[in-house]
């Protein structure tokens, strides 16, 4: 097969940043893309609901003003996106899965595993012991702001140290479960755990 | 505003796998049993793969993602699809 | 509906480009000799691919915008912000430079003189591009369907191909070209001057009795009120095509 011909004048993407921040593959972007796998669902805040479940029995569910009056953790975080976009020092506020796991009267996650389940049925899946340590939280607000709903507002996951694909947006239930479960991207080809610093982007990375 | 595109914008991910043009293809949703053209169906996926949902209920009639292994595809939300031949 | 042909399996081929036309200050043409291109369909596309010399790989998809022919193809290019490639095409591409492009793609948005008219075709911004190739496909085979395009641009300056849009309507063939202009117009202005909406299209369009066949083809927010307006009206569904550009406004 012939080398492609090159492109005279075209250049690719500069790396930008301190590189020491930005993950192999990526590059920094300044605006916020939005990506997601359907359409923005409208939430009624009256309607909404997070709930722990632990396999098949909630463990823990809190209406919008309960999960609120939660306590509330800031963080600043940078974020990585599998499509190759970073995002240095962004700024989340939300109730952390420790946070929630106690309110439920857990001291620990109460199986390995977690699928997390979302408005437009997207699902995404993790081990346990990634949301826990103040690795994980349930963000409400971004940049100070309550969060838009294109991104994910009213309640997005927001698990940085994973791609991106992984803060699911639009989350409803957490859900302990035994064994590993692939959620909607992970089974058609993208990496199960997804580390943008070992560049674990499909499945076999 | 939402973010997609169509099925004819597909239609090259689409061309890698199927040997016939499938974006003139006739689909029955599998969510509520809606006929759509998959080139006038929207494609929410961007860059993550190809996300075919039906105009009427939102389900997922088809996923394609490409990744350096190969191609995957997911039809579950798809009942059936037609493909008319070329009449000679 | 149209047939669906077995084809052969999409292949890269090397574009080079032959001539560079500035069609309005943010869009240009590029015409390339392909010497493995197939011809095509009016509104079908391409996929290009750009390699720079340390192997950095960058792809979209455009639509063809000339009338098919063996050996050779044109795109129309708009330069948006952000993006890799369209900046690309649209500005640093000279006579003479190569990339790749494979296709041609898309059964679904074609419209091939045989299926004949009415033509409706409505176009926002830089989606006017597969229906100009649609109207020049008419133009070679001297077809007899009567055609109407709406053009929805930001402002006169913006209007892409207007020259040769007056020239064809001039030719006498049944073609009638209506600009709307949505931010800013000339002095003198006499012609529609707001977006596209239910009124427009059902006083510049055919009405349903005739069946258009109705391509409409520029950003999403345009072509998905378009598509509700016009079945509203009452056009059949199955008689309406859209091919959504993404997010970008006129």
């Amino acid at each position: 097969m012939s080398e492609p011909p090159i492109s005279r004048g075209f250049r690719g993407r500069k790396p930008g940043g301190p590189s020491s921040r930005i993950p192999p593959g990526q590059h920094l972007v300044s605006d916020f893309p939005v990506l997601s796998a359907g359409p923005t669902p409208e939430t009624h805040l009256k309607n909404w609901r997070l709930t722990l479940e632990d396999g098949d029995s909630p463990v823990g569910e809190w209406a919008w003003d309960q999960f609120n009056a939660l306590p509330q953790t800031e963080v600043t975080v940078d974020i990585h996106c599998v499509t190759t976009w970073s995002k240095l020092d962004t700024r989340w506020s939300g109730v952390t899965i420790d946070t929630l796991l106690e309110a439920a009267g857990l001291t620990e996650p109460p199986a390995p595993f977690v699928l997390a389940h979302c408005d437009g049925d997207y699902t995404t899946n993790m081990p346990a012991e990634d949301l826990v340590d103040g690795k994980a939280m349930v963000a409400t607000h971004f940049d100070g702001e309550p969060l838009d709903p294109e991104h994910g507002g009213p309640a997005r996951l927001l698990v940085p140290h994973l791609y991106f694909w992984k803060s699911a947006k639009w989350v409803r239930r957490l859900q302990f479960i035994d064994t590993e479960q692939p959620g909607f991207w992970e089974e058609l080809g993208y990496h199960i755990y997804g580390d943008p610093w070992r560049e674990q982007r499909y499945a076999g990375d | 505003m939402d973010s997609f595109l169509d099925g004819n914008a597909a239609g090259s991910r689409l061309r890698e796998l199927f040997a016939l043009d499938v974006t003139a293809a006739e689909i029955v949703c599998d969510g509520c049993g809606a006929t759509a053209e998959i080139g006038a169906v929207r494609d929410y996926g961007g860059a993550m793969g190809t996300v075919l949902r039906c105009a009427h209920c939102d389900t997922v009639i088809l996923r394609l993602t490409h990744s350096p292994a190969g191609l995957w595809l997911d039809m579950r939300g798809t009942r059936r699809l037609f493909v008319a031949t070329v009449a000679e | 509906m149209p047939g669906i042909e077995p084809l052969r399996r999409l292949q890269w081929m090397t574009a080079t480009v032959r001539d560079v036309i500035d069609e309005t200050p943010r869009v240009r043409s590029l015409v390339l000799d392909v010497p493995e291109w197939p011809g095509h369909r009016a509104g079908q596309h391409v996929d290009v691919r750009l390699t720079a010399e340390d192997g950095y790989q960058a792809q979209r998809s455009y639509s063809i915008a000339s009338a098919s022919a063996d050996g050779t193809l044109a795109l129309t290019v708009e330069r948006i912000g952000e993006g890799e490639v369209s900046p690309y095409l649209s500005g640093e591409a000279r006579v003479g430079d190569k990339f790749e492009l494979r296709g041609p793609i898309g059964g679904y948005f074609v419209w091939t003189p045989d299926l004949g008219g009415p033509l409706f075709l409505v176009a926002g911004g830089s989606g006017v591009v597969p229906l100009m190739a649609m109207l020049r496909q008419r133009a070679a085979a001297k077809s007899p369907a009567p055609a109407t395009l709406l053009y929805s641009s930001r402002s006169y300056s913006d209007i892409i191909y207007r020259a040769e849009l007056e020239k064809l309507v001039g030719q006498g063939g049944g073609l009638k070209v209506v600009h709307t202009l949505t931010r800013e117009r000339p002095a003198g202005w006499d012609g529609l001057a707001r977006r596209v909406d239910r009124a427009m299209l059902e006083s510049v369009g055919y009405p349903p009795a005739e069946h258009p066949r109705i391509f409409v083809c520029g950003p999403t927010p345009l072509v998905e009120a378009a598509a509700r307006n016009l079945r509203d009206i009452g056009h059949e569904p199955h008689l309406i095509k859209t091919e959504r550009f993404g997010p970008t406004g006129t």
